[in-house]
C-alpha cells in the first residue's frame, strides 16, 4: 500500500470511529459527477467528470442557485430563490423526488454532516430554516442578520454559520438548540462562507471589500483579512491552500492556509461562482456563470485543465460534487 | 389610499439603504453588432474609458486621471436626462480589445438595475468588426414580488434597449464617414 493510500485508509478509519454509522461515503472515493444549478435555464445539469460532458438535465423551475448534498451524496438539495422552494433530487435516478416551500428567497444551503438536517438561508426572510429530509418538514427557524447567503456547518455538526450579506457579519448558530449564539463582524457584504478542514477557522468572502475575513471559531474573532480579486464569491480548500472565486476578475485567488500568504491567481471563465474541492483534494471544480462552463482546476499544477459546457447561468453555490 | 401613500413613503425612505442591495438572481443579456470598420478603429472608441459619448444617452464622462487601473479607476457618467451613474473599470485589455466596467451607483428611473456589469469586446472579422456587449445585472428591487417597473422583465428590457441603442450608434458613428 502506498503511503498516501495508507493515510487515506487511516483517515477513513478515524472518520468511521468518530462518525459511527454516518461517515461520509465519499471520503477517499473519486468524485464522478457534478450537479450544476443553471439559474437562467431553470435546471440542474449533471456533468460526467470523466468525460466533462453534461449528460443529463433536470428541470427545476424557480431560478435554482444553491445546492448541497446529503451525507451519503444520494440526494442533492437545491434552493430556488424565485420559487421559494427546497427541491430534493435523487442523484442516482436524476429525478426530483420532493419539494417544499421554505420561505422567502432561499439561496444558501448546507447539510449537517452528522444528522443530515438541511439548512436553508432565506435571503428575503433574514432567517435560517432547518428541514428534516425524512419527514420533509420545516422543524426550526432562527432569525439572523439581513440577507443571509452562504451557510457552513462544522464537521462535528454542532455549529452553523451564515454569511449575512447586508449586515456585514457572520451569524453563529448552535445546531442542537437552533439558537443564534453570536455574530462576528467581517468585511463588506460577505457572501460565501466555508470552514477549513479541522474546523478551527471560517473564511468569509466579502463581495464589496474584495477580501476574505478569517474567523477563529474558538474566540469568535476575525484574526486576519486576506486581499483577493474583484467580487469574491466562494471559498474551497485543497492541498493546503484556499481557493477563492473572483466573479468580476475571471479568476481564482489562491493563498496558503498555513500563513495566509498569496500563492497565485488562476485565470478561469467569466463570473466564476460556486467552487468545491474533490474529497481527495486533487482538483477544484468551478461554475462559471458568464461563460456557461464548469471548469476543473488542478490543485498541484494550479491550472484550469478541463471544462464542460453546461446550461445557461451556472452557479452551483454550495456542495455539488459526488 | 393613505396606506398606499405611507407605503410609498416608507419605500422611498428605504431606498438609500437599498442602494447596494440586490436580489439573488442575476440576469445576462448579450448584444452584438457587425461594423464595417477595422477593429482597431472600433476599439479606439469603445476602449476609451474616459469618453462614453459614443452612447447617445451619455452627455458627459468624468473619469479619474492617470493610468487605467483595474478595480481602482472610476468614472461618473451624466446621462442626457440628468441621471448620474458611477462605475469602476474592472477589465482593460487592449491586447484582447476588451474593456469591462461595473456600476456602483445607478438611477432606477433611467435603468431599473443594480450592479450592472458590462464587458465590451471587439473582434476582427476579415477587416470588419464584430462588437459584443455582455451585460450582467440584477433587477432594481431586492425583495419578492417587485412592482412591474422594477421586475426582472423590466430590467432585461431596459438593458437590452440600452445596449442595442449604444451599439447601433457606434456603428453609425464608425460607418458614417463613407
Amino acid at each position: 500500500m502506498t503511503r498516501k493510500g495508507l493515510a487515506r485508509r487511516m483517515a477513513l478509519a478515524v472518520a468511521l470511529c468518530i462518525a459511527g454509522a454516518i461517515a461520509p461515503a465519499v471520503a477517499g472515493e473519486a468524485v464522478r459527477e457534478a450537479f450544476v444549478t443553471s439559474q437562467l435555464a431553470d435546471s440542474v445539469g449533471v456533468v460526467d467528470l470523466a468525460t466533462m460532458k453534461q449528460v443529463a438535465e433536470i428541470a427545476v423551475p424557480g431560478k435554482p442557485a444553491g445546492i448541497a448534498m446529503s451525507p451519503q451524496r444520494d440526494f442533492a438539495y437545491v434552493t430556488t430563490p424565485d420559487g421559494n422552494e427546497l427541491v430534493a433530487i435523487d442523484t442516482s435516478v436524476r429525478k426530483v423526488v420532493w419539494r417544499l416551500n421554505v420561505g422567502k428567497g432561499p439561496l444558501g444551503i448546507a447539510v449537517n454532516p452528522r444528522s443530515g438536517a438541511v439548512y436553508v438561508a432565506n435571503w428575503y426572510g433574514d432567517e435560517i430554516v432547518s428541514v428534516d429530509p425524512k419527514t420533509q418538514q420545516v422543524t426550526h427557524r432562527v432569525k439572523v442578520g439581513r440577507a443571509p447567503s452562504g451557510i457552513a456547518v462544522t464537521e462535528d455538526g454542532t455549529t452553523i454559520l451564515s454569511a449575512d450579506r447586508e449586515s456585514d457579519a457572520i451569524s453563529i448558530i448552535d445546531a442542537a438548540s437552533f439558537t443564534r449564539t453570536g455574530e462576528v463582524k467581517v468585511g463588506e457584504h460577505p457572501f460565501g462562507v466555508a470552514i477549513e478542514p479541522g474546523g478551527k477557522r471560517a473564511f468569509a468572502a466579502n463581495v464589496v471589500s474584495n477580501d476574505v475575513s478569517v474567523i477563529d471559531l474558538g474566540t469568535r474573532k476575525v484574526t486576519a483579512t486576506v486581499k483577493v480579486g474583484a467580487r469574491p464569491y466562494g471559498v474551497a480548500f485543497a492541498n493546503g491552500n484556499a481557493f477563492v472565486t473572483n466573479q468580476a476578475a475571471r479568476s481564482l485567488s489562491v493563498f496558503r492556509l498555513s500563513d495566509l500568504q498569496p500563492v497565485t491567481t488562476i485565470p478561469v471563465g467569466d463570473y466564476p461562482e460556486g467552487i468545491e474541492a474533490t474529497a481527495d483534494g486533487t482538483a477544484v471544480y468551478v461554475a462559471c456563470w458568464g461563460d456557461n462552463l464548469l471548469q476543473r482546476v488542478d490543485t498541484t499544477t494550479l491550472k484550469a485543465d478541463a471544462k464542460a459546457e453546461v446550461s445557461d447561468g451556472p452557479r452551483s453555490f454550495g456542495a455539488f460534487l459526488r | 389610499m393613505n396606506r398606499i401613500v405611507i407605503a410609498a413613503l416608507a419605500l422611498a425612505a428605504a431606498l438609500p439603504m437599498l442602494a447596494n442591495a440586490h436580489g439573488p438572481s442575476r440576469k445576462k443579456e448579450v448584444s452584438t453588432i457587425e461594423i464595417d470598420a477595422p477593429a482597431d478603429k472600433v476599439w479606439e472608441v469603445v476602449g476609451n474609458y474616459r469618453d462614453m459619448g459614443w452612447h447617445p444617452q451619455i452627455a458627459k464622462t468624468e473619469a479619474d486621471p492617470g493610468e487605467y487601473k483595474k478595480e481602482v479607476t472610476k468614472r461618473k457618467l451624466t446621462f442626457k436626462n440628468g441621471a448620474i451613474f458611477t462605475d469602476t473599470l474592472t477589465r482593460y485589455e487592449p491586447e484582447n480589445k476588451t474593456i469591462a466596467f461595473l456600476t456602483n451607483d445607478e438611477d432606477l428611473k433611467t435603468l431599473p438595475v443594480e450592479g450592472y456589469s458590462s464587458t465590451i469586446s471587439v473582434a476582427d472579422e476579415g477587416g470588419k468588426s464584430k462588437v459584443e456587449w455582455k451585460g450582467a445585472f440584477y433587477r432594481g428591487y431586492m425583495n419578492n414580488d417587485p412592482p412591474p417597473e422594477l421586475s426582472d422583465k423590466a430590467a432585461i428590457a431596459a438593458v437590452t434597449a440600452f445596449q442595442k441603442e449604444g451599439l447601433e450608434a457606434l456603428k453609425a458613428k464608425l460607418e458614417g464617414g463613407k
